[in-house]
């Protein structure tokens, strides 16, 4: 085996990334991390508001290509209107700060979900991104449900394809209906976690 | 602190020359991208009956970076689609380690400025006409801090002969090799679950000092890719802890690359070992790297 001299290298850089912040996460099973944010019409929202219901986040970035697939052809919407219509509550999270891709406003969070036909409950703007932090979002989406009782029930994927093709939606395992078929139903989450895919939150450094 | 793979790209643009003037290399990135993507062959001609090595090149513009097999915490592996010739078979791709890359709380890794990707291709006993087309369908995503996906058509077409001389392109894969990660038995692993996270348990080669070392996971959701590796002095062993991702799933194996700096240089080592419950043995016997 040949000496690689430039692993050394790397190790200089890795050593320069530091040491990492402690990353707190939503975990299946325990109960869901509080917050309050303020939604895209001004309105503050806390988790607590919506006790004794099943509730939904989804961590958006418009920009963002799997976000787009999954937008772009109607999916996500789709899963709004079906689950809100039963009496899910349905969170739509940007984490994106500041001057990064994907920050919206309240006003551009309304006209985009206007123009996309969305159909979540609220959108909930988490610019300092603390929510983002407390849950362990990593990706958009990155989905995580929560039962009536406050318990995070699945975080993962919005489904098993990770890719931007949207004809990929068709043949996905759609994860987030699983769960909440179950868990609307009172049954136990039987794929409780998936690996979330998307771009990174976009997340002030 | 020093740029990773200053050394890798002053050995690959001297080279870059020769392999644009190389006839029968193509390359097509569709406009506004910000990496090209081409097809190379580490020899001048087939051979049949032998095997061939190619590689997907793929360019970067500064600051954007493409995916490792295990991108991390976002991302997406670079995947390619073969078109080959009647009898001709493609393996997996080569992965040479990556560089990691920290977005606030969130750690992706991957490639930056150039990758070459080796596949090893099997060439039937015999092969028809006097030239073969090799091409493929290369999918990736780039990211700079917002990601696109990028897709191009590759190929690359190679005179059929008894005897092949190394291409001009060669040092590209001369030096993606060099970061392929090796087996090697002088170095063995042991893995357990230890509280909240994994122990891997590292035995260099005798009479060679671990310094500092890095483990890339390959096995899926299992670690936490963002928190610090901590490697720790056990007699003659070493432990690095490494956490656990809270929503990971269960895994009774631990894969990955180990990159190592120790006395006698910087190693990049292949680890598969079985992960086993309760704390990891540092002196009885240890499970051997496969």
């Amino acid at each position: 085996m040949k000496r690689l001299v430039f692993v050394a290298v790397a190790l200089a850089v890795l050593a320069a990334l530091g040491p990492a912040p402690a990353r707190a996460a939503a975990v299946v099973g325990q109960p869901a991390p509080a917050f309050t944010l303020t939604d895209s019409q001004g309105r503050a929202r806390s988790l607590a508001d919506f006790e004794g219901m099943v509730v939904v986040l989804e961590w958006w970035n418009f920009e963002c290509p799997f976000v787009a697939k999954h937008y772009g052809s109607g999916n996500m919407q789709k899963l709004q209107k079906e689950w809100t219509a039963k009496g899910v509550v349905w969170l739509t999270v940007s984490s994106s700060a500041p001057g990064k891709q994907g920050h919206v406003d309240g006003a551009r969070a309304n006209e985009l979900m206007k123009e996309k036909g969305g159909a979540s409950t609220a959108v909930l703007l988490d610019h300092d991104g603390k929510a983002g932090k407390a849950y362990g979002a990593k990706t958009t989406p990155h989905m995580f449900v929560i039962d009536a009782k406050g318990t995070v029930v699945y975080a993962g994927g919005i489904d098993d394809k990770p890719s931007t093709d949207q004809a990929d939606i068709a043949t996905a395992k759609d994860y987030v209906s699983a769960a909440l078929a179950e868990v609307t139903a009172g049954k136990s989450v039987t794929a409780a976690t998936s690996q979330p895919y998307g771009c990174s939150v976009k997340y002030a450094e | 602190m020093l740029p990773f793979g200053r050394f890798s790209r002053g050995v690959l643009s001297a080279v870059a020359g020769l392999v644009f003037a190389v006839p029968g290399a193509s390359a097509q990135a569709p406009p506004g991208r910000h990496v090209k993507a081409s097809l190379v062959a580490e020899t001048d001609a087939v051979r049949p009956g032998q095997p061939l090595t190619v590689g997907i090149r793929l360019e970067m513009e500064k600051g954007w970076h493409t995916y490792w097999r295990n991108p991390g915490d976002s991302g997406l592996p670079t995947r390619v689609k073969w078109e080959l010739p009647a009898g001709f078979s493609a393996g997996e791709i080569l992965w040479p380690y990556p560089e990691p890359f920290r977005t606030g709380p969130l750690v992706s890794y991957g490639y930056e400025h150039e990758v070459l990707l080796p596949v090893e291709m099997r060439v039937p006993p015999a092969v028809p006409g006097p030239q073969v087309r090799i091409a493929g369908r290369v999918d990736w995503l780039e990211c700079l801090e917002a990601c696109l996906p990028g897709r191009a058509d590759v190929s690359l077409t190679l005179p059929v002969r008894a005897a092949a001389a190394p291409a001009p392109q060669a040092a590209l894969f001369a030096e993606a090799r060099r970061r392929l990660p090796k087996k090697d038995p002088a170095w063995r692993f042991s893995a357990s679950s230890a509280a909240g996270g994994v122990s891997l348990v590292v035995r260099p080669p005798r009479g060679t000092d671990l310094r500092e070392a890095y483990f890339y996971p390959v096995t899926p959701r299992l670690l936490d890719y963002a928190q610090p590796q901590k490697l720790t002095r056990e007699g003659a062993a070493h432990r690095l802890a490494l956490a656990r991702d809270p929503n990971g799933a269960p895994s009774d194996r631990l894969a990955g690359v180990l990159v190592a700096g120790t006395s006698d240089g910087s190693w990049a080592v292949e680890v598969d070992v079985p992960l086993v419950s309760g704390p990891a043995r540092t002196s009885l016997k240890q499970e051997r790297n496969p």
